[in-house]
């Protein structure tokens, strides 16, 4: 029998295991599909509005009140008021507001004869975004309110209407965020937690199919169907999860550019391009994990422990030039890190080909990373030496 | 008499349940694993991880057309702050967005050629800044940097101008800064990745490593066909109370000395923030492990195999680090997805040891945090006993159910063969 009859007895035997167990359908398809719609309903909004900002407002006066209108008003803002200090601070420890802001007493008084009152306000840089959004917001308002004050100034002095917008703002800063225009963290992060997602349920569940084969012992009957070829064994099973992941990724990519209109400078193709890659290469390192450590239950955590550390590594939250350089390297060890270089070329400067090709050799090179155990899983499968639970 | 003697057996049976479970768990290898190697070893991985937490120094690009005393100033002091470094300094756009888009840079400042000309008559210049959205650190680097220098630039230049149109010196300087303020951090200063991350991320993996291994011990006694819930054949009633308070406590044990371990040693060694009192703190931890005991118990009820809970729920990680909060403000949350927060501890767990052990609250401060934990514990409880219940219920009328079921079967059997039969005859007629 030639190679590709063998291949194709072993895909016909996956599907009847496919068919006999629904885990591996319920364990890619529906996981999948759940963390397409958490991630893009729990992210919908993109930018988060009416953050709670506390006031505690000692002043009550008409510029104080105003001050906080105007932050209620905002996008981001939304203001809770609060009668002291203590209350306030106890609700920020709480979580329940991301800031407090401070207005003086006589802070419209002092405002009024110049005796600069000083605004005092305090962020929890714990909830990082709610703060850091919250802080942004505040500074924006206190610097309106000094730019008010100071106009009134200059139109006392007698400064022409003219040249008081010159003498308020002498330098301006014109911001283009390339690649995603409006801050959306959704996109931002649904862009990457998604495709993440998908290397976690690849790397897993064909671990898994390697795997039980060695748990119940059927791994003997799968090489007898190819002639003992674990090549043919192998690339049988990868082909069928291959088409099935590949029809994931691609249906997450057409979700994510032409459902959601995430931004994307380049085209989808390509994308669709990185996604197949990243699939086989994800698939490659299964096999090794699984022909490293022949036990089901072994290789699984191996996997579970090497994926969810991927989430950290592959430095789409925090980039690895923050990580320690001990441990930077090791973001080299995942495919995903090579998708995410690929979809910066691609989806963000759209550079194409002479952009990206060097992430698809790398892609392929993972296709290597089986051979060197593939000997020790085919001893494995036939001798079923190692322990089985 | 008899109730002593009944309360006196039911210490003994749950004594006893206690002894096996943690016999059990502690000759589990892979269950052993789960809990020594992940739950010692992943808080530790990841301080590693996030030790160093902040991005510093990022390259930066410039194109600088002005070229005059004014934006020299300006890149020199952008140089200076920890967040940038100007890399390159560019002729032409073109330069720099080749730079930008090989990644030798994270952002581009552009400055025009009338950057300097419109400052000397008095009005507003404009300068440009273009950033890697690729992470959103890279923006945030690249938007402190530039507008805290421009924000100084900015008052030196209003001074001289304002001084221009007739104040004076002092009026100037008054007039720059009518509100001076003062922005406080205390919790965490820097706005430091680790410290963020890591407060929430300590709690949860308690509750996921406990999770996970209870599912693999659950699985595997599904696997070698006993149950979890029934009761050595020595005892007598339903036992469910026993049951779920022996097999729990044996989990209690081990969590509390992993709780301990994650939330006041593992922060000590890595001199991470410490602001609550140990007494409030072990309060905490005792009462999460409690929920998250009778929480992993309910939910390994439907796990029949023992590896599948790698494949069914690891992505719930990530989903659940999204539900505490702590990164997405709650306040935005979806609906539907608030009330989905609610069944898991670590909502409530996560938010409590922020507020407690990093922002330095009370155990007063947090109460509605413990009264909500306390109510997810009791609900629970309930619902692993009614597990227990049912389970036990079950396997003791398993030979009437199999009897039942096979009665049904061949009733079915029979009735499909006389339908055929029929079927025959009025054909032939």
């Amino acid at each position: 029998m030639g190679f590709w009859p063998k291949t194709y007895a072993v895909l016909q035997r996956e599907l009847r295991i496919w068919v006999k167990r629904p885990i591996y359908l319920v364990g890619t398809v529906f996981v999948m599909a759940f963390c397409t719609i958490f991630y893009l309903t729990f992210l919908k909004d993109g930018v988060p509005a009416d953050v709670p900002i506390a006031v505690v407002d000692n002043d009550m006066s008409s510029t104080s009140r105003n001050f906080c209108r105007q932050l209620d008003a905002t996008q981001l803002g939304r203001v809770v008021y609060f009668d002291t200090f203590a209350e306030a601070r106890s609700a920020m420890q709480n979580g329940l507001v991301t800031s407090i802001c401070v207005i003086p007493e006589g802070f419209d008084r002092d405002i009024l004869s110049q005796r600069q009152p000083t605004f005092s306000f305090y962020i929890n840089g714990l909830y990082f975004l709610g703060g850091s959004l919250a802080w942004k917001d505040i500074l924006m308002m206190i610097n309106l309110t000094a730019g008010a004050v100071q106009r009134e100034v200059l139109r006392m002095k007698g400064v022409s209407e003219a040249m008081i917008p010159g003498m308020l703002r002498p330098v301006d800063i014109d911001v283009h965020q390339i690649g995603n225009a409006t801050m959306n963290y959704g996109a931002y992060l649904a862009n990457m937690m998604l495709p993440a997602m998908l290397q976690m349920v690849i790397v897993i569940v064909f671990i898994y199919s390697l795997g039980t084969e060695l748990k119940y012992g059927t791994s003997r009957h799968l090489l007898d169907l190819t002639g003992h070829d674990i090549y043919a064994a192998i690339i049988g099973k990868m082909l069928l999860y291959t088409l099935l992941f590949t029809i994931i990724g691609w249906n997450l990519q057409v979700i994510l550019y032409k459902w959601c209109h995430f931004p994307l400078a380049g085209s989808l193709g390509n994308m669709m391009l990185a996604m197949f890659l990243m699939v086989i290469a994800c698939e490659a390192i299964a096999v090794t994990i699984i022909g490293l450590v022949p036990v089901c239950r072994f290789a699984l955590s191996v996997g579970a422990l090497y994926t969810v550390l991927g989430l950290s590594l592959t430095g789409f939250t925090l980039p690895i030039e923050a990580l320690p350089a001990g441990i930077r390297g090791l973001s080299f060890m995942y495919p995903l890190r090579y998708y995410y270089m690929f979809y910066i070329k691609e989806g963000i400067f759209g550079t194409g080909f002479a952009g990206w090709y060097p992430y698809v050799i790398v892609l392929l090179l993972f296709l290597l990373a089986p051979l060197i155990c593939i000997r020790r899983l085919k001893h494995a499968y036939i001798h079923l030496d190692y322990d089985r639970n | 008499m008899i109730a002593t003697n009944g309360i006196k057996s039911w210490f003994r049976d749950a004594l006893h349940i206690f002894n096996l479970e943690l016999h059990n768990v502690l000759h589990d290898g892979g269950v052993m694993i789960i809990f020594v190697a992940a739950g010692f070893l992943y808080p530790i991985l990841y301080n590693y991880v996030y030790s160093k937490g902040m991005l510093e120094e990022i390259p930066i690009a410039v194109v600088d057309r002005a070229d005059c005393a004014d934006s020299r100033r300006y890149l020199r002091e952008v140089d200076a702050t920890r967040e940038v470094q100007l890399s390159y300094r560019c002729m032409d756009m073109e330069e720099a967005k080749k730079l930008f888009s090989d990644r030798k840079v994270n952002g581009i400042i552009y400055i025009p050629a009338d950057f300097g000309e419109r400052l000397a008559r008095l009005e507003t210049a404009t300068l440009s800044i273009y950033c890697d959205m690729s992470s959103f650190l890279y923006f945030k680097n690249l938007m402190m940097a530039t507008n805290f220098v421009m924000l100084e630039e900015v008052n030196n230049i209003k001074i001289e101008r304002f001084e221009m149109s007739g104040l004076t010196a002092q009026e100037a300087e008054q007039a720059v800064r009518p509100i001076p303020y003062e922005d406080n951090n205390p919790y965490n200063r820097a706005f430091s990745y680790s410290i963020f991350l890591l407060s929430a991320i300590l709690m949860l993996i308690i509750q996921q490593v406990m999770f996970y291994g209870m599912c693999l011990s659950v699985g595997t006694m599904r696997e070698e066909n006993r149950s979890f819930a029934s009761l050595p054949d020595t005892m007598e009633g339903h036992g469910v109370g026993r049951v779920v308070l022996g097999r729990g406590l044996a989990y209690w044990l081990i969590f509390m000395i992993i709780g301990i371990y994650v939330t006041c040693i593992v922060p000590a060694v890595f001199g991470f923030p410490q602001r609550g009192s140990f007494g409030d703190i072990l309060l905490l931890v005792s009462i999460f492990v409690s929920v998250c005991v009778f929480f992993a118990m309910t939910w390994s009820t439907f796990i029949v195999r023992r590896e599948s809970v790698f494949i069914l729920l690891l992505f719930m990680s990530p989903v659940c680090v999204f539900l505490t909060g702590f990164s997405w403000p709650t306040s935005a949350f979806p609906a539907f997805w608030k009330y989905f927060s609610y069944l898991l501890p670590s909502t409530f767990g996560c938010q409590a040891f922020i507020n407690l052990n990093t922002a330095g609250a009370d155990l007063a401060t947090v109460r509605p945090l413990i009264r909500a934990l306390t109510i997810q514990g009791m609900v629970y409880f309930a619902l692993a006993s009614a597990a227990v219940y049912v389970e036990n219920f079950v396997l003791r009328n398993k030979d009437r159910f199999t009897a039942e079921m096979e009665r049904i079967k061949a009733e079915l059997d029979s009735r499909r063969t006389e339908f055929r039969k029929k079927r025959l005859k009025k054909r032939e007629v």
